[in-house]
């Protein structure tokens, strides 16, 4: 392909939607990653497809239209990675957490989102062996989950096989553009030339807008998940403690941890989910793992009869303000974003597809993208001399 | 968390742990011995129960083995933990903290000086069949054998390449095993090419002599270019024949015969156990045998000070070697905290004579790629997760994975149990294949990577919760 109506940079979740979308949009794409594929955030988390852990917001809207296009998505490539539409269930313990449950589901009811509350013995139906000490909880029968590496490898291969390309292992080492618009871009290797670049590098998506002169606040937070060894079916949709939503809109840097449960499709039970601001700190902390553990035994005393297999640790690409960057940049002409969504990048990732090839093509997108414009951290450009809280 | 002030922690009770204890409490340091088995000796002095008659005719230098153990257990400045099991270990601030398991209960130890000598496993590669049960690595007959002192099976096969291949025969035979085929995949003419270093060793030259004794008793003859290349199951899912072929000089198949046996014992050589090493992110390197070793210095120091390693994880190379490589690393260590010794030159001499022999033997037994001739696309690549050859090809030819962590991802090859103990080796070259990158090319980076697991054995979830 020597003139690609598109590159888009980074083979993760949000990259490989966004190529199908475009690709499906009838535009010829070139992907390039420096790593193979889902190398970088998508490869390092559980697979969230969650609208549970969405407040009233655009995020909720993009969230509500995303999880229902991961089925179009399942439909349109012939599956392959593991959709699977088993549900969320969120508990909570206090007084003041089922409080602040009960006003969320009620919000998110509102916003159309089907959120049920479920009473002691009917979350026992739906979660034979959860802790007795637990009563509450909401049942969100839209949650879902797939396997993300899966998910982009099986995207891009649709996307290889209707004309599209995708090139591995060359490092992007300059945007390049001419007059303020973008006419390709340099890697160690080659010069690929194409007049729309979409930047879906997630956690290191700041890195290439600075390349291409311009500039987007994005910083890693890391996050550790632990692998059980496969064990029959004990957990049976997505459980997690209300905690998580409220750690989720921390801004806080310190370490916030609350219970996550899950099995696979595998047979492995996936536990999380700890957030801190560490910067690319790759350690493994032992006593994050040890409370990752605590926090799931209170939900399921079942665990501790497993066994840990593995650990991994991944780095969600944080905004400021929490909302992924959509659209075009406010600098150079042709230069886009598609990074961001910190920890809801695997649920996000084919609405924010749909919404960038709308703008790309000048239709009308499904919704109002003006939130998610990269736009709004223009006038925050330290390049523009004014000054940047870190 | 107890600071083991002063005291060397020796990780490994075989023949390079036990002289690295040793010598690091006759330099007059106090030891502290961590051992995952629950008696001493290591894969190479798994000894014979008590009962057994003659255990000097099943292994021949076990009279060191036993003088060793015995020196170790009674030296009053050696503690000994065994049957304990590292599941991490952290480096920070010039400290190890090794947190493990034994009898059920987590302990924590942080230790400034560090000896590990983790020692190697059966180096295995995949062929139709090779998860029938009756399949089985040579290492692991001869536990069954040493271990219980009882014939695995009346109709043995014992096949791959190397020097192992010799005692697990001989010992199959003499416990009362019929021995009826032993295939060495090479060809003898490779002996040849490194006879020079060999003959320089010539209590070697008597163990094979010792085994071609035993052999010509039990009526056993050694054929060369041959391999097992498939094994098939009766009814009830048990070995009941292999395929056994005339292999060329690349491991490529000639003609096959089939032959009825119910225990096939197959080897390739060892695979250092790199895990705990990895978990500390010592420098590692990859070998002449494409395995990978911890890079030490002369006196067994790894890239981080005070931590040393010995034996086969820095290199295979048998029993003989390790104890020399012990030795040095033993007395390195007291060294390294305060205690006035030095290591004599007889030391590295002998080390650097071992080593020799080792790098001769290793360029006698290599293992060629027409090996993945022998797989079919039904062919089992990962045990613990069942996986066939044909899901590890798509992988790479549609989902585009031309790395083994990536295909591991995709196809769940080395995700299981074992963590890719077994299958992690080969699966870096059936990439490798598949993507078209021939293996002379496959990145140093790529086959260390293979042993990372910052989860070194699997902890329950409540010790895991329980600890501090």
């Amino acid at each position: 392909m020597n003139s690609p109506d598109v590159i888009v940079i980074g083979a993760g979740v949000v990259g490989a939607s966004c190529a199908l979308a475009l690709t499906n949009a009838g535009l010829r794409v070139l992907i390039i990653d420096r790593g193979p594929v889902a190398s970088g955030t998508s490869g390092a988390g559980e697979g969230n497809i969650l609208v549970s852990d969405k407040e009233p917001s655009p995020e909720l809207t993009l969230a509500l239209r995303s999880r229902n296009a991961w089925f179009e998505v399942n439909e349109d490539i012939g599956g392959g990675f593991e959709l699977d539409g088993k549900g969320g269930v969120v508990i909570s313990r206090t007084e003041s957490g089922i409080a602040g449950l009960k006003k969320l589901a009620k919000a998110q009811r509102e916003n159309g989102i089907d959120a049920r509350e479920v009473s002691a013995a009917e979350l026992r139906k739906l979660e034979p062996h959860i802790s007795p000490t637990i009563e509450y909880g909401v049942y969100y029968p839209q949650d879902a989950q797939c396997q993300p590496m899966l998910a982009a490898a099986q995207m891009i291969r649709a996307v290889k096989k209707r004309g599209g390309k995708f090139i591995q292992g060359e490092n992007v080492i300059a945007i390049n553009s001419k007059n303020g618009q973008v006419t390709g871009l340099t890697t160690k290797k080659n010069t690929y030339i194409s007049p729309i670049v979409l930047n879906a590098t997630g956690t290191w998506a700041g890195d290439i807008a600075k390349l291409a002169g311009s500039y987007l606040p994005i910083a890693p937070r890391r996050g550790f998940i632990l692998v059980t060894v496969p064990a029959p079916e004990l957990i049976f949709h997505k459980v997690y403690d209300a905690d998580y939503v409220a750690n989720i809109a921390s801004g806080e840097a310190d370490l916030q941890s609350s219970a996550v449960v899950e099995g696979t499709a595998s047979g492995t039970i996936l536990i999380g989910a700890s957030r801190e601001r560490v910067g690319f700190k790759s350690e493994f902390e032992i006593p994050i793992l040890r409370q990752l553990a605590r926090q799931a035994i209170s939900v399921f005393p079942i665990l501790k009869e497993l066994q840990l297999l593995r650990a991994y640790r991944g780095f969600r690409p944080y905004a400021p303000d929490h909302l992924p960057v959509i659209g075009e940049d406010g600098n150079i002409s042709g230069l886009w974003h598609a990074a961001g969504h910190e920890g809801a990048g695997i649920v996000l990732a084919p609405a924010t597809a749909e919404l960038i090839t709308a703008e790309i093509l000048g239709k009308t997108p499904f919704m109002d993208p003006t939130p998610f414009s990269p736009k709004r951290f223009m006038n925050r450009n330290p390049n523009a001399g004014i000054h940047v809280a870190s | 968390m107890k600071l083991e002030q002063a005291r060397v922690v020796v990780v490994g009770g075989g023949p390079a742990g036990l002289s690295a204890a040793l010598n690091a409490a006759l330099s007059g340091a106090s030891v502290l011995l961590i051992d995952s088995s629950s008696r001493l000796g290591g894969q190479y002095w798994r000894h014979l129960p008590e009962t057994w008659r003659d255990q000097s005719e099943l292994h021949l230098d076990l009279d060191t083995g036993l003088l060793l153990i015995s020196a170790v257990t009674n030296h009053p400045k050696i503690e000994i933990w065994s049957g304990a099991e590292i599941w991490s270990a952290t480096h920070e601030d010039g400290a190890t903290t090794l947190r493990l398991i034994t009898a059920g209960v987590e302990k924590i130890i942080t230790t400034k000086v560090l000896i590990l000598a983790t020692g190697a496993y059966d180096r295995t590669l995949p062929f139709p069949g090779w998860d029938i049960p009756g399949v089985m690595t040579p290492g692991g007959a001869q536990s069954l054998i040493k271990g219980n002192g009882i014939a695995v099976g009346k109709r043995v096969i014992v096949a791959g390449s190397g020097p192992f291949l010799l005692p697990v025969a001989a010992g199959l035979a003499q416990v009362g095993c019929e021995v009826i085929e032993l295939l060495e995949a090479n060809s003898p003419l490779r002996w040849l090419k490194s006879f020079p270093t060999l003959i320089q060793n010539l209590s070697k030259i008597g163990e094979v002599t010792h085994y071609i004794a035993i052999f010509n008793k039990f009526g056993v003859r050694p054929k060369f270019n041959r391999a097992v290349v498939a094994a098939h199951a009766n009814q009830d899912g048990e070995l009941e024949s292999v395929s056994i072929a005339k292999i060329d000089s690349n491991f490529k198949i000639k003609r096959i015969k089939r032959v009825k046996c119910d225990v096939a014992a197959i080897g390739w050589g060892f695979t250092a156990d790199t895990s705990l090493a990895g978990a500390l992110s010592l420098k590692q390197l990859v070998t002449k045998d494409e395995g990978v070793a911890v890079l030490v210095d002369e006196n067994q120091q790894s890239s981080i000070p005070g931590i040393f390693a010995a034996g086969e994880i820095t290199g295979i190379g048998g029993s003989e070697l390790s104890i020399a490589e012990g030795v040095i690393a033993g007395i390195a260590a007291a060294k390294y905290i305060g205690y006035k010794v030095e290591i004599s030159n007889y030391h590295h001499k002998t080390k650097a004579k071992k080593q020799k022999f080792a790098k001769a033997l290793i360029s006698s037994y290599p293992v060629k790629s027409g090996w993945q001739s022998w797989l079919t696309d039904e062919t089992i690549i990962c045990r613990c997760e069942e996986v066939k050859y044909s899901k590890l090809k798509f992988a790479v030819t549609e989902l585009g994975a031309t790395d083994s962590r990536t295909a591991k991802l995709l196809s769940r090859c080395g995700m299981g149990m074992c963590q890719g103990r077994i299958c992690g080796r080969f699966v870096v070259d059936l990439v490798a294949n598949e993507s078209g990158i021939s293996p002379s090319d496959i990145s140093e980076k790529e086959r260390i990577s293979v042993g990372n697991r910052p989860i070194i054995t699997p902890i329950s979830i409540e010790l895991l919760a329980n600890g501090e």
